[in-house]
């Protein structure tokens, strides 16, 4: 198998991942709700996978990274939090569903900036118009169709001048492109713990800015202030209810301390020398269109195509039954398609992680030339 | 004799005891006590008694403020700290 749908999730994790949550198993109870060692045990891993987290992005306090059960659940409690309230919400062409359809639920304008694709100047541009009376703005770090790497830099800057809470969605580009949350000014962010940062899934990570009120999504049991009826209003008890997932949290702090121990450039630069490696290897397939952004810094290791006439959801079963993961059709990103004029096709997407190999690019690119060639041949029978 | 750090939750108890680490303070999280809980369940940061002032300079220094301070009493009560 070769596994290429990185930007799903990260199959192959570094063993100490798998050992974590095994030992974690067997070992921990829940954190907050008893004096016993087990118990201690558990807290000891959730804490110090805060302490991991808030020590990598630019955190000074645990207390503001919350465990949440993915980037979804993240997105949700700061867009929740954020635009209950109304008002008018600027976002970049690239956000994924787990923005869009959360802020299509809540009483919102959306004003979408809408730039071509690998033209960062435009986008920044796009958000110093409309950012003035704005409620707040969502802006994906990383695009999770084309691996369009967002200038986060510059639209977190117009955001502070303009007085107006950035939320970042860095599901794309933690683990791999620096993330400093405080450095930045931005309100939340929020990250997912099983793509980039190796952990198990069914975690994620919320970062909270100090001035940061969110609401509760969930109510219950949180092991602090039992006696009152209403959640806690100090973070993380506010957004954590329920008993923790314990051997996520385990996991995702040996892949955090993985992450850190690599080095997020070094897992940037391997990605990146894979994709454009396999970008050259499939540049003369008949009617492919690779897309790929002329400036390599703007681009992470994830390479979407289209190859004329031949179905990419076809093509990516084609190749799944040989072994090939991929991803294919809208990626849950129709607006990123809309943006870069993709939405009726779809595309093909090949993602890589710090597992993959150079020895699996021309394999992979093989089958990819075969299955288009069997696509074709079929059409035509 | 000893002194509890009462703490708003778990995760600040366990901040609180990370910076008292580094500050050279033996301490130990343990839940609150009931008749000193006014909330509910709640963590406490033990600490010896001659290590108070120690221990609240490194807490200012990191930007924790605790809930209460108690001071176990022999009789096994506990006396809330005026600071």
């Amino acid at each position: 198998m070769i596994f290429l749908d990185c930007a799903a999730t990260s199959l192959q994790k570094p063993p100490a991942v798998a050992r974590a949550v095994s030992e974690a198993l067997r070992t921990a109870a829940s954190p907050g709700r008893g004096s016993y060692a087990a118990a201690e045990r558990a807290a000891e891993l959730v804490y110090q996978c805060r302490s991991e987290a808030a020590g990598l992005f630019g955190v000074s306090d645990p207390e503001r990274v919350v465990l949440t059960h993915s980037a979804t659940h993240a997105l949700n409690l700061a867009l929740r939090s954020l635009g209950a309230g109304g008002g008018r919400v600027v976002l970049s062409g690239w956000e994924h569903n787990a923005v869009t359809r959360t802020l299509a639920d809540l009483p919102l304008e959306q004003d979408v900036v809408a730039a071509p694709l690998f033209r960062p100047e435009e986008l920044v541009e796009g958000f110093r118009r409309r950012l003035e009376g704005a409620a707040f703005a969502v802006c994906t770090q990383v695009s999770n169709v084309f691996g369009y790497v967002l200038p986060l830099s510059d639209i977190a800057a117009l955001c502070r001048e303009a007085g107006v809470p950035l939320v970042v969605d860095a599901s794309q580009g933690a683990g791999c492109l620096p993330l400093n949350l405080e450095a930045l000014g931005a309100q939340y962010a929020a990250l997912p713990g099983h793509k980039g940062l190796y952990g198990p899934q069914g975690t994620g990570l919320l970062l909270c800015a100090p001035e940061a009120r969110p609401a509760a999504l969930l109510t219950g049991g949180t092991g602090s202030e039992s006696l009152l009826q209403t959640m806690p209003d100090f973070l993380p008890d506010r957004l954590e209810p329920g008993t923790h997932n314990v051997c996520g949290a385990a996991g995702l702090l040996a892949g955090l301390r993985f992450v850190k121990r690599t080095g997020c450039g070094s897992i940037l630069r391997h990605e990146q020398t894979l994709r454009r490696r396999m970008a050259q290897l499939l540049s003369n397939v008949e009617g492919i269109r690779l897309f790929e952004s002329p400036d390599p810094a703007l681009q992470t290791g994830v390479l979407s195509l289209t190859v004329q006439d031949v179905d990419c959801e076809a093509l990516g079963e084609r190749l799944g039954r040989m072994g090939v993961c991929v991803r294919a059709g809208l990626h849950c990103a129709p607006l990123a398609h809309q943006s870069a004029g993709t939405l009726d096709s779809g595309t093909l997407r090949l993602s890589f992680s710090a597992f993959n190999r150079a020895s699996e690019l021309a394999p992979a690119a093989e089958a990819l030339r075969r299955c288009v060639e069997a696509l074709r041949s079929g059409a035509r029978g | 004799m000893f002194y509890l750090i009462v703490c708003r939750g778990l995760t600040q108890a366990q901040r609180a005891a990370a910076v008292l680490e580094r500050s050279g303070v033996n301490q130990r999280i343990l839940r609150t006590p009931s008749q000193v809980s006014e909330r509910g369940c709640s963590y406490s940061v033990k600490i010896a008694h001659k290590s108070l002032n120690t221990a609240l300079s490194a807490l200012r220094r990191a930007g924790l403020s605790p809930t209460q301070i108690f001071l176990a009493q022999s009789d096994g009560s506990y006396r809330e700290a005026v600071l």
